[in-house]
């Protein structure tokens, strides 16, 4: 007869599951969050929230003018080295209660996919018309400036998903210090073509007339307020 | 008809009021117990049979899911082989059916590739541009298909599919996601979508029963990543930086989980698809979102109770 070999199977089996456990056993409490469709990460939003918090004290004004439901374009200024559109984003996501993603995110390891878990898309039309007929709120920079009050030219292809989204267009002036925490982000409100254009005129016109807007925003803001005179005379450029 | 898939949709399409005769082709049996389908196992290679199957039955609707994934049923080599000589014979095979109307087949969100600077999430409307050789089989697909509805004046469905999850569902991806120690990209942990194999049966069904004459994404709503996915299975999550995924790829595949190129790019550069058009055109949307397939996945039951089995003789 012959004879059969048992070998020792559930012992193994055991001895598996047992070091299985002990290694996910931190892993047991960690919170299984996921990300939203475009991988925007509210969980690690609101975990960097104290983080940003402690560089920037925005001030918020404006959002009365955004749609509680449905698209829009947000177009900000933006000066060299400010991150205005990132504080801006954060700033008038917690205003809103709705993710607003910021377009200029690079598509490069690692910043890339750390400012695509922080809300950042693209710049490019595709990827906008893509967010706005998906309903989100997305922020694009004028082009960069060294003065903080002054708004750049605005890239007229961005503008152009809004327009073939069907979306309102809406300027945000944005100003801070790199000395303080104080920062300022006021939305206006929605900027309607002055002519009714069936083509790419629509756009190029459209960013134009953002772009004065922002500007005249940002004219109303003031100059720079230290309290000390010189400085803000020196500021002033 | 005889994958996982192929078996779901041909139960479904067995239900539908419309449906009169079903034919399906598989090299594998049928995996669902099929009430009125008639089958016939062949091989991709066997084309004439192919086409004398299909010729003889003359369908008004033809839907073709022989897609071999790399690394699910079978390696790179003979997946780009057997794909080729099923898409040769059952779409060559359609153009010879003078009743047929509308042609849907199975591609994937693949298509659109993962280079620099594409779109994150591509719409229907975004150019095919695969980055691996999966992609490019799928975009060989949509091509044939595409040239033989324009020969034929007849409506061609694409279904792009994000990659196919499901219980006992072969795929590459769900077999690393249920290692025990799984790889991920630290710096990247890019973001990607899913689809569970019982809605993307639904699409197909739902592609058949409307004619479908367009490209269409079918992904589940939301997204998740690597790390995420790692986290909510319990699995140990090994992070990786760089070099080391050729290590981990070659101990993997040793492990009986080979991780193809498609997959290491979706765990670097992510797989999102927009796939709201879906719910415009066809009324279709995911009863499971991404994060739900997921947690669908890890939910494997070791032993399937299929009932009281009855004596009957």
């Amino acid at each position: 007869m012959a004879e059969i070999l048992q070998f020792p199977r559930r012992a193994a089996g055991k001895a598996v599951t047992a070091a299985n456990t002990v290694l996910t056993e931190p892993l047991r409490h960690w919170p299984a969050h996921s990300v939203d469709d475009y991988g925007r990460d509210p969980h690690l939003v609101q975990a960097l929230s104290p983080l940003a918090h402690l560089r920037w004290n925005v001030s918020v004004g404006g959002t009365q003018h955004l749609p509680v439901k449905g698209g829009a374009l947000l177009v900000c200024n933006t000066r060299r080295w400010a991150l205005s559109n990132i504080y801006a984003a954060w700033a008038l996501s917690e205003a809103t209660d709705r993710p607003v993603r910021f377009v200029g995110r690079p598509d490069f390891v690692p910043m890339g996919p750390m400012l695509r878990r922080i809300g950042g898309l693209l710049a490019r039309p595709d990827e906008v018309l893509g967010a706005l007929r998906s309903h989100e709120l997305v922020l694009i920079s004028c082009a960069m400036s060294n003065h903080s009050r002054h708004a750049g030219e605005v890239d007229h292809s961005l503008i152009g998903a809004a327009v073939v989204a069907g979306v309102p267009v809406f300027p945000v002036a944005t100003m801070s210090s790199a000395m303080s925490r104080t920062a300022r982000a006021e939305v206006g409100p929605q900027v309607r073509p002055r002519r009714k254009r069936k083509g790419p005129l629509a756009e190029v016109e459209l960013a134009e007339q953002v772009q004065h807007h922002v500007q005249r925003m940002l004219d109303g803001f003031g100059g720079m307020q230290t309290g000390v005179a010189p400085l803000d005379w020196l500021a002033e450029g | 008809m005889g994958g996982e898939l192929g078996s779901l949709v041909a139960a479904q399409l067995e239900a539908e009021p419309w449906v009169g005769a079903l034919v399906g082709i598989d090299v594998d049996p049928p995996r669902r117990r099929l009430r009125t389908a008639e089958f016939h196992l062949l091989q991709p290679s066997q084309r004439e049979r192919i086409v004398d199957v299909v010729t003889n039955f003359n369908p008004h609707v033809l839907i073709n899911l022989s897609v071999w994934e790399p690394d699910a049923r079978t390696g790179l080599t003979h997946a780009r082989q057997f794909t080729a000589d099923a898409t040769t014979a059952i779409v060559g095979a359609a153009a010879e059916c003078p009743a047929l109307e509308s042609m849907v087949v199975r591609s994937g969100i693949e298509v659109y590739g993962r280079a620099r600077n594409t779109p994150t999430r591509p719409t229907e409307f975004t150019p095919v541009d695969p980055t691996t050789e999966y992609g490019r089989m799928l975009a060989n697909i949509e091509r044939s298909a595409r040239e033989v509805g324009k020969r034929m004046g007849i409506a061609v469905g694409k279904l792009r599919l994000a990659p196919v999850l499901g219980k006992h569902v072969p795929s590459p991806l769900g077999r690393l996601l249920r290692q025990p120690v799984v790889p991920f990209s630290l710096f990247a942990d890019s973001p990607f979508a899913v689809v569970e194999d019982g809605d993307a049966a639904r699409a197909f069904v739902a592609a058949a029963v409307n004619r479908l004459d367009e490209p269409l994404n079918i992904v589940a709503p939301g997204a998740i990543t690597a790390s995420q996915a790692i986290v909510r299975g319990k699995r140990i999550p090994m992070p990786l930086v760089g070099p080391e995924w050729a290590i981990a790829r070659q101990l993997s595949h040793l492990a009986g989980a080979p991780i193809p190129e498609h997959v290491v790019e979706l765990m670097h550069r992510g797989r999102l698809a927009d796939g709201s058009r879906a719910l415009e055109v066809l009324g279709f949307q995911p009863r499971l979102t991404t994060p739900d397939v997921i947690d669908h996945l890890y939910a494997w039951e070791s032993v399937v109770r299929v009932g009281l089995i009855r004596e009957v003789a």
